[in-house]
């Protein structure tokens, strides 16, 4: 299962290597494919990229699980630069949890060495009949038996690909856990041992496939085509990062669980199941961003070329009493184990988030199935039978760190959570208890608190996704000079279209979507262009965020989703939280209108459906022509 | 005056407490300098003129200081109203007049100063920005007084001047306005300080004025954008989205801001928020507290009777993503744009920072020609965020909100203080400038 390296001609447009890496696991072949210069300038690279060529490789209507699914994770002409945070890849999928687009975004130094082996986008497809790993370098690409790292955890498979590797420049992991290996819907894929592409359950394809890690070593670099230009755009960058107090303070010292706090403040910290935003002061600070810098912080940290350097490298006292030591919890952690599952113990979400990164599961799904079997079990809907005598109240910190075990190895009650809060609410007769969209669970800020976000679930490519669906929380709270009004019904339409385009634009640039709270899309498209020496003016980047979210939109429909598909729970639109005195629901008229404003600003018809007009303009080829 | 009119109606005193703490605000007038008059008809009928009391303090007005006269002038009392009714009364006669105002409009007045020998007739003053030359027309008449305040030469004089012009500067001492309204009258003294601020600012940096003006008066045309909108007096307490009530307060809020750090003068400038298929807007869009303008739902599709202004908001949402279009006047950017670098020929075309956060924020600021197409417009905003049109104002695009767009002209005006300062420093702007900056 070899495949040599093959020569092609230098690529005319800097910042890429021009080539595609294809592994086929079904025939063991791999090969490589010259990028098309047109498409890497219509699609840019990273989520873009990856979704036209997932678009092109696969029917979107076939089974997740099945060989006909494939992962795609592109690059972006900046990774393997000097740009501020440009180290991310990108993986895009068809989700085993939602049905619909799988795309999902990491961290850390994977991207980067994966880009420095000389290919921009591997495109795995197939599936192989034993566990697998594919080990990549400039100098050769192997598909190799990973029959002895089968059952590892994802920290296991990490240190010991490493060390396999030998000497010579660190090799980067990307691998499944015993999650992904027992097919969890929401399984993860993890790099560098505490990065993961986490959402939409990549880890079961993963899994589904037989691939169990991706090893990635090389030297080969990029330079700017116009490094006058790209350098105008990197001081500038680098200034705003430095002075803005999110970026220069807030994310360092606190973490992304800095937020706790801020979004209890804005009423938009949910609790319980989505059932309220209430919650006493001094249980909010038990899982503060401030407790846990107080508490059990050891260092921060950064992924590749990051200056703002959010990362928590903390340590708990394990329930043996011995320290343990790992990552985390970021905010959507805290909160989704934390108050949605009514436990305010930092130290027993630590260990769950700790376990979580080991078995390779999404903490945002795994949180919010938790929290839906909590409100079944206390409903009278899930008893003490169905849990193996768990007693599954809300709560019950002391079950996380059990629970995670049993759902990674789909062991007792572990198999009903495996399936993910929308099956496992069908499953026990109670549907509406399940606060997902496009069956995925919402993260950790309640839509009931700012339409602009209500919104950005509901339209998310990916269903419930505040970093696909828009990252509307620095519209309501952290805009600076952007923050927009929370309960215009008017403005949120396009407010959420621009900045589910500008999470488009970072997705596609490899960048993390924490330098938009310093800076907007001119910086990058200096950056992008004098990198590229194309045309990458803010107006062109514009027209490739629009092209990309049709085509997303495009493989959705074509997986059969539609306007349906595009709403929030009946929770959020009949029981009101309180916002500064005034009771705040998403009405379901509500919800109609701002949908049917959002298809307008997309140029999509009233079923949600681009129109043919608008594929041509935005140069779109699809299956229907 | 009559004891019958020691009471103000609460809706009088409101609107000139509101004009007379803007005109303060604007800088127009010292403490208790300048005059307000209205015409107005009381409970009977009965037409008199409502005038601010001699010495009151413009900013801070009490009811005891507002001063009704009957308007046949029998019973002008002198004891309260200001110096210079006489003056008003015969402003207030005019044909179509409901207004008049006296300020120390500080940057015309300093503009038209001159060292002659007096007694001399001084020369009319040229707006040679598109506010100024519209709304005050091509020459302004400045009039030099032995008794400059509340004399009988003035009253004999200022009338009649105003009898065929919209505003007249009184040597020394600010200008006299009239209006249809008392919002008119401002806008007026606004609009005139504005012409005055362009002035100076450009001979501070060196602008050869007189030159200008000259090219002005052989093709006014080809020097101005489209001209602004005529002032409208009816409608400024419309509001076609009062449900959007978030969005309202973000207008006013930004309305106040423009005004009130001289982005714009009075009533001028527009900006808009753009929903699906219309657009939030503020064609009026400087707007102290308590003086607002109309809010208006327009349609975004195009129509046959869209006046230029509105033209523009909507060739930029035709062309683009952005949610949020500010149009104002600032009159250091204005003279900017007619910077002429020492030893060029031709006015610049762009404006670069010298300080360290306009630097950061915006390598430079294009400045487009006044008869710049939509199309080129939108392609600056989509790069720059901001432009500058020579003779046309500064147009600004934000992808979210109101706030954000008003940060850019906001931050221009900084921009352009910088330099102008720099300038009249002596300082050298291109030793000073990223050389970078001149290749984009």
């Amino acid at each position: 299962m070899k495949g040599r390296r093959v020569t092609t001609s230098p690529f005319p447009i800097s910042g890429y290597h021009g080539r595609v890496l294809e592994a086929d696991l079904t025939s063991g072949a791999v090969r490589v494919v010259p990028l098309d210069p047109a498409q890497a300038m219509d699609y840019l690279g990273g989520r873009g990229l990856a979704t036209r060529i997932l678009y092109d490789t696969i029917d979107p209507a076939c089974d997740p699980l099945g060989p006909g699914n494939a992962v795609v994770i592109a690059m972006s002409p900046l990774v393997g630069s000097n740009a501020p945070t440009a180290g991310r890849g990108h993986m895009v999928f068809k989700s085993p949890l939602t049905g619909v687009l799988g795309t999902s975004n990491s961290g850390g130094h994977w991207g980067a060495g994966f880009k420095a082996t000389g290919h921009d986008v591997l495109v795995v497809k197939g599936a192989a009949s034993s566990p697998v790993m594919i080990d990549i370098s400039p100098e050769k690409v192997e598909i190799l038996p990973a029959d002895r790292y089968w059952g590892l955890t994802t920290h296991e498979t990490h240190d010991q690909l490493a060390e396999d590797a030998g000497p010579g420049k660190p090799a980067r992991v990307l691998c499944i856990g015993p999650a992904g290996e027992s097919l969890v819907r929401f399984a993860a894929v993890a790099n560098d041992r505490n990065r993961v592409y986490g959402r939409c359950g990549p880890g079961a394809v993963w899994g589904a496939k037989k691939l169990k890690a991706v090893r990635v070593r090389g030297r080969e670099k990029v330079a700017p085509s116009d490094p006058e230009k790209y350098k105008s755009g990197l001081d500038q960058a680098v200034y705003l990062l430095k002075q803005a107090p999110v970026t220069k303070r807030l994310l360092r010292e606190l973490g992304t669980a800095g937020l706790v706090e801020l979004i209890n403040l804005i009423s938009m910290l949910p609790h319980r199941n989505f059932q309220d935003c209430l919650h006493r002061d001094e249980d909010v600070e038990r899982i503060s961003g401030e407790r846990l810098a107080r508490a059990f912080l050891e260092k921060a940290g950064s992924c590749a070329l990051c200056p703002i350097g959010c990362q928590r490298h903390t340590r708990v006292a394990g329930r043996d009493g011995r320290d343990e030591r790992g990552e985390g919890p970021e905010y959507e952690t805290m909160v989704l184990l934390g108050p949605v599952c009514d436990v305010y113990d930092m130290e027993a979400v630590t260990r769950a988030n700790y376990r979580c990164n080991e078995m390779g599961l999404d903490t945002i799904s795994f949180g919010g199935t938790l929290a839906c079997a909590m409100e079944l079990f206390e409903t009278g809907a899930l008893t003490a039978a169905d849990t193996g005598g768990l007693g599954l109240s809300f709560g019950n910190a002391e079950a996380l760190e059990g629970l995670v075990a049993m759902t990674a190895r789909r062991e007792g009650f572990g198999a009903e959570l495996a399936e993910g809060s929308f099956r496992l609410a069908g499953r026990f007769g109670r549907p509406e208890l399940s606060m997902t969209v496009k069956r995925l669970e919402i993260p950790a800020y309640d839509p009931r608190a700012s339409l602009t976000q209500a919104l950005g679930y509901m339209t998310s490519p990916s269903g419930a996704c505040h970093l696909r669906g828009g990252y509307a929380v620095s519209l309501a709270f952290f805009g600076g000079a952007k923050e927009i009004p929370r309960f215009s019904l008017l403005q949120s339409p396009i407010a959420i279209r621009n900045m589910q385009n500008a999470g488009i634009l970072q997705d596609s640039l490899g960048v993390c979507r924490f330098t938009g709270y310093a800076f907007s899309a001119e910086p990058w498209a200096r950056m992008a262009g004098g990198m590229t020496g194309r045309d990458l003016s803010v107006a062109r980047l514009e027209e490739i965020e629009n092209r990309v979210a049709t085509l997303e939109r495009q493989f959705n429909v074509e997986a059969g989703a539609g306007p349906a598909d595009d709403a929030l729970p009946a929770r959020f639109a009949e029981a009101p939280i309180t916002v500064e005195g005034k009771e705040r629901r998403v009405s379901r008229e509500d919800q109609e209108r701002m949908r049917r404003d959002y298809y307008r600003v997309r140029g999509w018809d009233a079923d949600g459906r681009p129109t043919g007009e608008l594929l041509r303009a935005l140069r779109i080829e699809t299956r229907r022509g | 005056m009559s004891g019958r009119g020691w009471k103000a109606s609460d809706e009088l005193l409101r609107l000139l407490r509101a004009v007379g703490r803007a005109s303060l605000a604007y800088d127009i007038q010292d403490s208790h300098s300048g005059n307000m008059a209205v015409r107005w008809k009381d409970e009977r009928g009965q037409e008199r003129i409502v005038i601010t009391a001699t010495g009151s303090q413009k900013g801070d007005l009490e009811p005891s200081q507002i001063c009704f006269l009957s308007a046949e002038g029998t019973d002008f009392g002198y004891y309260k109203a200001s110096s210079e009714t006489d003056i008003h009364a015969r402003i207030l006669a005019l044909p179509g007049v409901g207004a008049s105002m006296h300020a120390h409009v500080k940057e015309l007045t300093a503009v038209t100063m001159n060292d002659a020998p007096k007694p001399s007739r001084p020369p009319d003053f040229a707006p040679v920005d598109t506010l100024g030359y519209h709304h005050l027309g091509r020459a302004v008449p400045v009039d030099w007084f032995a008794v400059p305040s509340g004399s009988a030469e003035m009253t004999r004089t200022v009338p009649d001047r105003l009898a065929a012009r919209p505003l007249t500067v009184i040597y020394g001492h600010g200008a006299v306005a009239k209006g249809r309204t008392l919002q008119e009258a401002f806008f007026l003294l606004c609009v005139a300080n504005n012409a005055g601020a362009v002035v100076r600012s450009m001979d501070r940096l060196g602008v050869d004025v007189e030159s200008l003006r000259e090219k002005i008066r052989n093709g006014p045309a080809g020097r101005f954008a489209p001209p602004p909108p005529a002032y409208e007096i009816d409608g400024d307490e419309r509001c076609d989205f009062p449900e959007e009530e978030e969005i309202l307060r973000e207008f006013l809020k930004a309305g106040h801001r423009i005004f009130e750090s001289r982005l714009s003068p009075f009533h001028t400038g527009s900006m808009s928020v753009r929903g699906v298929d219309s657009m939030l807007y503020a064609p009026k869009a400087s707007m102290p507290a308590d003086l607002r303008g109309p809010l208006l739902k327009v349609p975004l599709a195009p129509d046959a009777a869209d006046g230029p202004e509105v033209k523009v908001h909507k060739a930029i949402y035709a062309a683009s993503d952005f949610q949020t279009v500010m149009h104002c006047h600032i009159p250091e950017a204005e003279a900017s744009a007619h910077f002429s670098y020492p030893g060029e020929t031709g006015p610049c075309d762009r404006i670069i920072p010298v300080d360290a956060e306009g630097s950061f924020l915006y390598l430079a600021v294009p400045v487009l020609p006044p008869d710049f197409t939509p199309a080129e417009l939108v392609g600056f905003l989509h790069d720059y965020k901001m432009a500058v049109v020579r003779g046309g104002g500064v147009w600004a695009v934000g992808t979210q909100s109101l706030s954000e767009v008003l940060h850019h002209p906001s931050s221009l005006r900084e921009i352009c203080h910088y330099r102008i300062a720099a300038r009249e420093r002596g300082l050298d702007l291109r030793r000073m400038e990223p050389a970078k900056a001149r290749r984009w």
